[in-house]
Parts: C-alpha cells; sequence; structure tokens
C-alpha cells in the first residue's frame, strides 16, 4: 500500500526541527559534561594515587630506616610506619581513606584502581609492603629471617639490612609504577574523551547543520509552494497596510494589464470604481466587513465586478494588514442579473411582469404613504386582441402585442412602470398622478394604440378597455387597487370597449354582490333549490300546443326567487352553469318522460332545453345528452336544444367540435333550434353548416314588430331566410294580440309568450297539456 | 622467555638454561604485574657488581660484557630481543631497582 505524503505546515515541520535541533545540542551537552566530570574525577583520583604512591616509597626507606635505629637501641616504633605502609597499601588497592603519615596530615579518600594491570602492581605492592613489614619484624626480634615468610619473591638473600632495602626498593618501585600505569591509564582515557568529546561536537554539529539545512530548505520550499500558490491562482490577493496597497498578486497585475507595482500605494485606487472605493477603503482601513463586492476597471477597460473576502491580519506579525482574497464574479452577477431581469420582466415585450409590477406598486405605494402624493393604476386590456390571435396565428398577435407594448411605453415616463401581466393585459402605474393626470394618459393610450397597426401584412386597428384606478396618498393595499382597476377596467368593456373607466366603490359594491351570489349559486345547486318552469309553444296555424320551453327557476332562501337575468351570467363566470345545465337537461327530460308515460302529449311535441354557449364549448354534450335521454327513457325527437348565435360563432377548434356535437345528436334526432337570432353577427354560410331544425327570433324584434318599422323588417327577413333555409321559425315574447298577428301575418310558424302562456311548474303545465289534449282545444293565456 | 616478578623463566623452566652459540632471537614477554627490563651480559659465573645505591647491577662496570639490553617495559608485553652469543657463561637479568637481588635473573650457557 502506498504511503501518502502528509503535508505538515511549516510552522510545524520549523518547530519539529528546532526541537530536533536543541535536543542534539541538549543531548550532546549533557554526555560531553557527564563524560567531563568522569575525567574530571578520575583525574583528581590519579593525583590523589600518585600521591599516594610517592608516599609508600617514603614510608617503606623510612621504616627501613625506623627498623635499623630501633634495631641500634634508639627509641623509635617501626610498627606505626609498618601499619601506615600496609593500610596505604590497601586502601591504593580497593579504594578508600588512606591513613595520615604524620599527626597533622589530613586523610587522603581515594578510589579503588580499575586498571587490571594497576590492580596487579597494586597486589604485588600490598605483599611486598606485607613482605617488607614482616621482615622488619623478624629482624627486630633477631628471628631467623630464612623463616619469615615472604610471598613476592623466591630468591631473596643476603644481609637483613639488604633484604629490607631490597624489599623497600621492589615495593617503591612497584607502587610507582602502579601510579604510573594509573596516570598512563588516566591520561588514556582523557585523550580518549577529548577525541570522543571532539567528535560528539562535530556529530553534533553537523547534525544540527543538517536539520538548519533541512529546515532551511523546507522553509525555502513552502515558501515557493505558496508563493506559486498566490501567483498561479486566479483569485486576486491583496494586503493592504499603512500608505495603501502593500502587495498585490500577479493574477492582479495579469486581469489590470499593468506591473504590480502601479496597483501599490493608492494606485490600487485608480482601478477601483469610483462608487465603490470607499467601501473597498473602509475594509482594507477596518478589516470590516468581512466581504464586499466592488467593481475593477480590466485591462481591456471593462468593469469587473469582484468578490473579496477580508481578512484582518494587521495583528499577525507576519503580515501586518488586511488581506482581501478577491473573486472576477462578473459571470455570475451578470446571470444573476439575467435571471433576475427575466423573472422580474415579460419575455415577449420585455417590459416589467406582474411579479415586478406588484413590486413596484408596493414601492410606490410606500413612497405614497410617506409623501402623500397620489399615484394612479391604469389597466388596459386590448378589444379584440383574440380575434388576431385566432385569425392570424399567434405570431401575429406576438408582435401586436410588442407593438403595443412599444407604442404605450413611448407615452408613459421613465419614472412610471408600464407592465404586461399576461395575455393581452397591460398595467400602468403613473405616481403624482391625479384623475386629470390618470385620464390625459389613458386618452393618449386609446390614441396611439388606435392608430393603424402592420401585422402579418394586415392593417389593423385595435382598441383598448382601461380601468383606472385612483390612489390619493397615504396607506393603500396593492391587491384592492388592482382589483379595483380590474372593476373599472370591465365596466370600460360593459361600457362599450375603446374608453376608460375610472374605479368608483359603487364598482366594489357590485362585486361583493356577485361573489355574494355566486356563493349562494354553488350551495343552491347543492341544495337543490333550483326547479324548472315550462313555457308553451303554440303552433301560429292551429294554436295547438308543439312544444315547451324548459326555464330554470331559483328560490334562494335568503334573496327568494332571483332573476336568470341576475344568476344566469355568474353562473357562466362561475363556471357553474356545467353542472345547473346538467340539472336542467336531465330534469326537463325526465318530466318529458313522465307526461309522456301519463299520455298528455301531443305529437308532435318537443321540450326545449337552452344550452349554454360554456356547455357547448367545454365538450361532452352529445355523450350527456345521450346518457340522459337512456336515463329517462325519452325519444330523441322529443328533445330540443336552443343554441344561441353567440354560443355557436367561437373559435376555431371549439367551434368544429360543437358543431360536430350538435351534428351528432341532431342525427340522432334530437331538434336544434337557434336562440335570440338576429341579436349576433353569424351569416347565412355559417347558419348552413350547422344541423338546424328552427330558428326562434329574438323577442326583442318581436315586441317591436308592431310599431316599429325596422324591427318588422328584421322580423320579416328572418322568417323569409328561416323559410328560405327550410326551417320553421318560433316567434318568443308575444305578448299582445298585435303581436300574434303580425307574427301570423309574416307566416312565424309558431309562437311563444305571456299571450298563450307564462311559464308555469310541471304540475300547472301537466293540467294545461291534459285538458288540451282532452279538448283538443287550442291554448289560451290563463 | 618470561619475566615476571620475581624471576625469569625460559620456556617455563627457571635455573641454568642451554642453548648454541650464534644469533639469537628472544621472545620476552612481560607478565608482570610490575615493569620489567632485560639485559644480557657475559659472566665469569660470579656475582654482578652493583651500584652504590646496593640495589642496581654497576651497568658500566659491565658495559664491555653487556651483549643485548631491553628496556623497561609494562606487564603485558611482549618485545623480541636480538644478540649474536658467542660460546660462553650469560647472565639474564632486570635492572629495575632491586630486581636483581630479588632473584630476576637466569644463567645461560652458550656453546
Amino acid at each position: 500500500m502506498r504511503r501518502t505524503t502528509r503535508f505538515a505546515p511549516l510552522a510545524v515541520r520549523g518547530r519539529r526541527v528546532i526541537g530536533a535541533i536543541l535536543a542534539t545540542f541538549a543531548l550532546f551537552s549533557v554526555v560531553s559534561v557527564v563524560l567531563s566530570i568522569s575525567a574530571t574525577s578520575r583525574s583528581q583520583n590519579r593525583g590523589v594515587v600518585v600521591e599516594v604512591a610517592a608516599r609508600q616509597r617514603t614510608l617503606a626507606e623510612r621504616y627501613v630506616k625506623e627498623v635499623l635505629l630501633a634495631r641500634a637501641g634508639v627509641q623509635v616504633n617501626p610498627g606505626v610506619t609498618a601499619s601506615i605502609l600496609r593500610r596505604s597499601a590497601d586502601v591504593l588497592l580497593k579504594g578508600g581513606t588512606a591513613p595520615p603519615v604524620n599527626g597533622d596530615d589530613d586523610e587522603t579518600t581515594l578510589s579503588a584502581a580499575t586498571d587490571a594491570i594497576a590492580r596487579a602492581q597494586l597486589r604485588q605492592e600490598r605483599r611486598l609492603a606485607a613482605d617488607l613489614t614482616a621482615m622488619g619484624a623478624a629482624t627486630l626480634a633477631h628471628r631467623p629471617l630464612a623463616a619469615v615468610p615472604v610471598t613476592a619473591h623466591e630468591h631473596l638473600s643476603g644481609s637483613p639490612v639488604e633484604r629490607l632495602r631490597v624489599l623497600a626498593a621492589l615495593t617503591s618501585n612497584v607502587s610507582l609504577n602502579a601510579a604510573r600505569t594509573i596516570a598512563t591509564g588516566t591520561d588514556r582515557n582523557i585523550t580518549r574523551l577529548i577525541d570522543i568529546q571532539v567528535i560528539l561536537g562535530i556529530a553534533g554539529l553537523l547534525t544540527s547543520m543538517g536539520l538548519a539545512f533541512a529546515l532551511i530548505a523546507a522553509t525555502r520550499r513552502q515558501t515557493e509552494h505558496f508563493r506559486s500558490l498566490v501567483t498561479s491562482s486566479t483569485d486576486l490577493v491583496l494586503v493592504f497596510g499603512v500608505g495603501g496597497c502593500r502587495y498585490v498578486s500577479q493574477s492582479v497585475a495579469d486581469m489590470l494589464g499593468h506591473p504590480e507595482g502601479d496597483a501599490l500605494g493608492d494606485g490600487f485606487a485608480g482601478f477601483v470604481h469610483a462608487d465603490d472605493l470607499a467601501a473597498v477603503r473602509a475594509a482594507a482601513t477596518q478589516g470590516e466587513p468581512h466581504e464586499i463586492v466592488f467593481r475593477m476597471r480590466n485591462r481591456f477597460g471593462e468593469w469587473r465586478e469582484l468578490e473579496a473576502h477580508v481578512t484582518d491580519l494587521r495583528r499577525d506579525r507576519h503580515v501586518r494588514g488586511v488581506l482581501l482574497n478577491a473573486r472576477d464574479v462578473t459571470e455570475r452577477v451578470r446571470l444573476e442579473e439575467e435571471l433576475t431581469r427575466q423573472a422580474f420582466h415579460d419575455g415577449l415585450t420585455g417590459l416589467a411582469n406582474r411579479a415586478l409590477f406588484r413590486d413596484r406598486l408596493d414601492q410606490a405605494l410606500a413612497r405614497s404613504a410617506r409623501s402623500g402624493d397620489p399615484l394612479a393604476i391604469l389597466l388596459v386590456d386590448l378589444d379584440g386582441f383574440k380575434q388576431v390571435n385566432d385569425s392570424l396565428g399567434h405570431d401575429a398577435g406576438d408582435q401586436l402585442l410588442r407593438e403595443v407594448a412599444k407604442r404605450f411605453a413611448e407615452i408613459t415616463r421613465p419614472s412610471d412602470t408600464l407592465a404586461r401581466l399576461g395575455g393581452d393585459e397591460f398595467a400602468l402605474i403613473v405616481e403624482q398622478a391625479g384623475e386629470a393626470r390618470a385620464s390625459s394618459v389613458a386618452t393618449r393610450l386609446l390614441e396611439r394604440l388606435s392608430d393603424p397597426l402592420h401585422i402579418a401584412h394586415r392593417e389593423l386597428a385595435l382598441g383598448a378597455s382601461v380601468g383606472i384606478v385612483l390612489h390619493t396618498g397615504g396607506i393603500g393595499q396593492s391587491e384592492d387597487l388592482i382589483r379595483h382597476a380590474d372593476l373599472a377596467m370591465s365596466a370600460a368593456k360593459e361600457a362599450g370597449r375603446g374608453r376608460y373607466e375610472v374605479f368608483r366603490q359603487d364598482m366594489a359594491r357590485e362585486l361583493g354582490e356577485l361573489l355574494g351570489l355566486e356563493h349562494e349559486l354553488r350551495l343552491g345547486l347543492q341544495r337543490g333549490e333550483f326547479t324548472l318552469h315550462y313555457q308553451p309553444e303554440i303552433s301560429l296555424s292551429d294554436d295547438a300546443i308543439v312544444g315547451v320551453e324548459a326555464l330554470v327557476r331559483w328560490t334562494s332562501p335568503t334573496r327568494e326567487r332571483v332573476s336568470p337575468a341576475q344568476f344566469i351570467p355568474i353562473a357562466e363566470a362561475s363556471g357553474l352553469i356545467i353542472p345547473l345545465g346538467e340539472f336542467v337537461l336531465r330534469e326537463a327530460c325526465a318530466q318529458t318522460a313522465r307526461w309522456r308515460a301519463q299520455g298528455i302529449l301531443p305529437e308532435p311535441f318537443v321540450t326545449w332545453v337552452n344550452l349554454s354557449g360554456k356547455q357547448l364549448s367545454a365538450g361532452g354534450v352529445a355523450a350527456l345528452v345521450g346518457s340522459v335521454l337512456q336515463d329517462t327513457g325519452l325519444p330523441a325527437r322529443s328533445l330540443g336544444l336552443e343554441v344561441t348565435e353567440t354560443a355557436i360563432v367561437v373559435d376555431e377548434p371549439a367551434h368544429d367540435r360543437a358543431r360536430a356535437e350538435l351534428q351528432e345528436l341532431h342525427d340522432r334526432g334530437v331538434r336544434i333550434a337557434i336562440d335570440d337570432f338576429g341579436t349576433g353577427s353569424s351569416s347565412l354560410a355559417q347558419l348552413r353548416r350547422y344541423p338546424i331544425d328552427l330558428v326562434k327570433i329574438d323577442l326583442a324584434f318581436v315586441q317591436g314588430v308592431e310599431h316599429n318599422a325596422k324591427d318588422a323588417a328584421i322580423t320579416a327577413n328572418i322568417v323569409s331566410l328561416a323559410h328560405a333555409l327550410g326551417l320553421p321559425a318560433i316567434a318568443e315574447g308575444i305578448e299582445t294580440d298585435g303581436q300574434l298577428a303580425s307574427m301570423r301575418e309574416l307566416g312565424c310558424d309558431i309562437g311563444q309568450g305571456y299571450l298563450f302562456a307564462r311559464p308555469a311548474s310541471a304540475d300547472d303545465v301537466g293540467r294545461i297539456l291534459a285538458s288540451a289534449l282532452e279538448g283538443t282545444k287550442p291554448v289560451s293565456a290563463p | 622467555m618470561t619475566e615476571r616478578d620475581f624471576r625469569i623463566s625460559v620456556d617455563g623452566r627457571s635455573g641454568r638454561q642451554r642453548l648454541r652459540s650464534g644469533d639469537v632471537r628472544f621472545a620476552v614477554s612481560n607478565r608482570g604485574p610490575d615493569t620489567h627490563e632485560l639485559l644480557v651480559v657475559r659472566t665469569d659465573g660470579s656475582r654482578l657488581p652493583l651500584r652504590a645505591d646496593g640495589l642496581t647491577v654497576d651497568e658500566d662496570a659491565v658495559k664491555s660484557a653487556t651483549v643485548a639490553t631491553l628496556d623497561g617495559r609494562g606487564a603485558g608485553t611482549a618485545e623480541s630481543l636480538r644478540a649474536h652469543l658467542a660460546p660462553g657463561r650469560y647472565v639474564l637479568f632486570c635492572n629495575m631497582a632491586g630486581h636483581y637481588l630479588g632473584g630476576m635473573h637466569v644463567d645461560l650457557v652458550v656453546r
């Protein structure tokens, strides 16, 4: 397994090396001192040994003299000298305290000899000393010398004096030679010690030098290592101290396109954006804040965004400054700006989007709250944009929106916020604007919009509905303002489009009313508060009942009877028309089936159910009708569906599907009628594409037929048109005999209205049907 | 030849030694413990004259008869001593103080 080299910071390695150097010195010093102490001690011992050994010679000679004097009768005591001599010989060999020669001599302490030769010599000396003193004692005692047991020699002969002198000489000789041996050995030891100390010193010095060189090399390597890191790093490293910039890395010079020296001192300031200079100086002198972003001009004259990490190293004795570690984050900043722009701008027109609009509005409201200045919001909805989109395609629609945005932008002030909220809806915040200015802006928007637009090789004239809401200053809620602007815009649309409306509080009240109604409508559907009334339809040729129109009625527990004119638009707008329409269809079919079962229905008889445009465009009508007919057992021919003109003139895809579904129902036998004919803009060609069985003339024409020549003419044309298409016509809303007469005169086939019968409950209508069948008499008004 | 305190032996034997005349190499080993020297002196068999100290042979007096000398060597040393020995009587001795008198001498008869 390969070992990886662990990187140790220089500080750690340096401490270790210095520690090793000191330890080496300490070790060598201790060894040297110990050796020196030992040598000194030995040297001292040697001196003592030599001294004592030299003294042995004197003692031996003195002993011989004292023996001779004593033998001659002189009063001396050789025994004391003999004792000292023997004791000293013993101490020389074993170590210890040598006895004083004279009473006033100091005692001498010495350690035992260690050298083998010296010890042998000292042993010999001790034997000789013993022989000498034994020989002396025998001489004094006049004993025969030959009987004295001597151990150190074999051939001693001659007179007692000679023998004593020879023994004394031998003792002296061996004693001095032992001292010499010890001295020589000690000298040798000291020489060796000096050699060892020299070797130790050299070794210690070399080791320390080696370690020091290793440390220096490591320092250099590490310095180079960090220098390489700093110089080759793309990060910009700058150090600031007293007098400005003290150090810049090579990367800074590369970026600036100037030598490093140009950025030093106060030169650095020349490259920093003037707006950021104060922040950079503050960070460079105080070490705070820890993160700053500033701009620097690069070699190409571009401003680059730098993000710097600021580290205060003024207390670090190696740096003594503030370190800025900066990175070029220009691309990131630009990306962030672009993402922010995309997040807050409409991709198509480049205008502010809804999120930015809300943000700006909140800011404008905050300013208004502080200053009390009024502001206005204009909500613009293009009229007829949907048709452009449908007829010319989405690309043309997009082009139109861009052109409109451009025109609006020309009119607005830079301080105003123009936004596209989505689809064809634009919004404008006009600050410090009252009603007069807001109205003026709205007028100019509409005027500018009315100039012809050239889109997809077509010249288009576009209108818009503008809702204005005024905030008179102070605290305001953006949501409320937008909702109110929306209401005002709806009011402008209702008032005929191509105009502006300023929001009034009663609009909000209407809104509240509508919202409440929608809620109750939803609850009413769940609670079964809806019932059906039926209004008979009479053949104008023979007054026979030929069908009924099913009409929904709502009796709310809180509002009592609510007019269909009131709740049907809400049901349409809220989508509740889908479940409501299904209820009507199912109930009408079930009731007709019951009537059939009761045998009170004439033939032919059709129950007509109104079909909403929403139901048609939502799809699935054919399937629903098929299912209901199956469930109720009602023959398809007994069911008729009334479809308004506007319901079938819808956008293309839904249009085709709706037509296909109606065709399918028609093929099954279900009757299809065009309701309110004459109010829409359907063309003959469009009508011919639909499977229509009956044309229903709007009551507005019917009721004017008697006295209004135009209405009469239109009605006559509708009847003629229907007949030309081979379709019967039915006139609704006949209330007077005059109207009835006129319609009969025009050749209208069927009539419906209060003149014949008001809408009535199923039971009431059942009774009418029963009685009509029984008497086969025409129905008349109750 | 071995020297020790205080006798001289040749091939482990003390007492008079015999040798053929001619060039002789003495391998002298000092077994100590004292320091010893070796002198080879032609003699007529009488005791060698002593110096005034009465402890050492008067080397000047026997200088003409001295055929070889080996200076004092410490115990444990081994030296080589060459000499041309004509037929006659010789005495080999150590002349450290008292050693000759202490018995460190051996007679050598060369033929």
